[in-house]
């Protein structure tokens, strides 16, 4: 249950994720997207805006058609919600190299920080020990997570960290009065975003 | 009047065969229940099971990152269900997805958009909005709108939808 009043930041977890960043395929979305692109992309990471929910499932099936390459998924706690049958998806699949890292700040950062339902009343980790992961810890200090994360990459998964994470504030402002711009992801349309990079993605693994 | 002729489900999988389909990601679907069961046993083709419909399209995103051809088998409940996914996924991010939709209870002597209930009728329309294309098989003869699905996906590179009209047997 998330009662503890401890918090990590998101930038000191993408930096310890980002210490470990190899050949990973990495899945983000939402918050997390833009600062862990702006410390650690390379021409194996895909993003997920305007279809919330999405992120988990996708890097999925990543591993399923690539057993070799690990997956890392950096999901929100709003998105998760909104698919939370993927936990049974995922751990019914039992991808080995799988990584899901569940940033949990209790709220829906980019409209305005409203909470999470059932805020301080549910554990994703322990909803994902319930579908079938292999492991599944809850951190809400760095020190913790940065000792235990080398041995959880080592684990054969899928694993999932929940990590009880700072909100960030970052809430989306819509286009400025009178445009019809739409939401820029990297200076780029939204919509074009996610057909630019998958391409580049599969031939990083070795073509289609 | 004729009896309408159900589709065999030994001709669809060969027609997936035929194509090279690797992979069919589905929530279980009545229409095509022995389409399903004959999958669950081929050695050559992976049968995926998702919890959510939504689930189905972004793990069949997946898939084709990672070099696979996958066909997203659903219900038409189920293309209702994940109308963002098909529109942010499949759509805006240019996959060249197939979907394979059973129009569980519609009577195969009209149209699809005639039909009295709106999960059977409203299936083609929303296609349409959606810029989907899309192919109606009405029985054994159009088996080959497999191919065409995929030939269409991949020269668009977008999503195109077969619908199932009729049972598979």
């Amino acid at each position: 249950m998330t009662t503890s009043t401890s918090r990590i930041s998101v930038d000191n977890a993408i930096e310890a994720l980002a210490r470990r960043r190899d050949d990973q395929v990495v899945v983000s979305t939402m918050t997390v997207m833009r600062p862990w692109r702006e410390r650690a992309e390379t021409d194996r990471d895909l993003v997920c805006v305007g279809f919330m929910g999405g992120a988990s499932t996708f890097g999925l099936g990543v591993q399923l058609a690539k057993p070799e390459v690990p997956v890392w998924v950096l999901d929100g706690d709003g998105s998760l919600a909104m698919q939370l049958g993927s936990l049974l998806t995922i751990g019914n699949a039992a991808p080995r190299r799988f990584l899901h890292v569940v940033m949990h700040n209790g709220v829906y950062d980019t409209s305005g920080a409203q909470p999470v339902l059932a805020e301080g009343n549910m554990s994703f980790a322990e909803m994902a020990k319930g579908a079938g992961y292999v492991d599944a810890v809850r951190f809400d200090d760095i020190e913790s997570f940065e000792l235990a994360l080398d041995d959880l990459l080592e684990t054969d998964g899928p694993v999932l960290v929940e990590l009880i994470t700072e909100p960030t504030g970052d809430s989306y402002q819509g286009p400025e009065p009178g445009t019809s711009k739409p939401l820029p992801e990297d200076g780029r349309p939204v919509a074009s975003a996610l057909a630019d990079v998958w391409p580049r993605v599969r031939d990083s693994l070795g073509g289609g | 009047m004729t009896m309408a002729e159900s589709i065999p489900a030994i001709d669809l999988l060969q027609a997936m065969r035929d194509v090279g389909v690797t992979d069919v990601v589905a929530v279980p679907d009545t229409h095509q229940r022995s389409l399903i069961t004959l999958l669950d046993q081929d050695d050559g083709i992976r049968f995926i099971q998702a919890a959510t419909e939504d689930e189905a399209v972004a793990l069949a995103a997946g898939l084709i990152v990672g070099g696979r051809k996958p066909i997203v088998q659903i219900q038409h409940a189920g293309l209702y269900a994940c109308v963002n996914h098909l529109r942010g996924i499949a759509g805006d991010g240019r996959f060249p997805m197939v979907f394979m939709i059973g129009l569980l209870g519609r009577d195969p002597y009209r149209a699809p958009s005639e039909h009295a209930g709106s999960m059977v009728a409203l299936a083609e329309p929303l296609l349409d909005t959606l810029k989907v294309p899309r192919f109606l098989l009405d029985g054994p003869s159009d088996v080959g709108m497999v191919a065409e699905a995929f030939a269409q996906a991949e020269a668009r590179e977008g999503p195109t939808a077969l619908l199932i009209g009729v049972n598979t047997a």
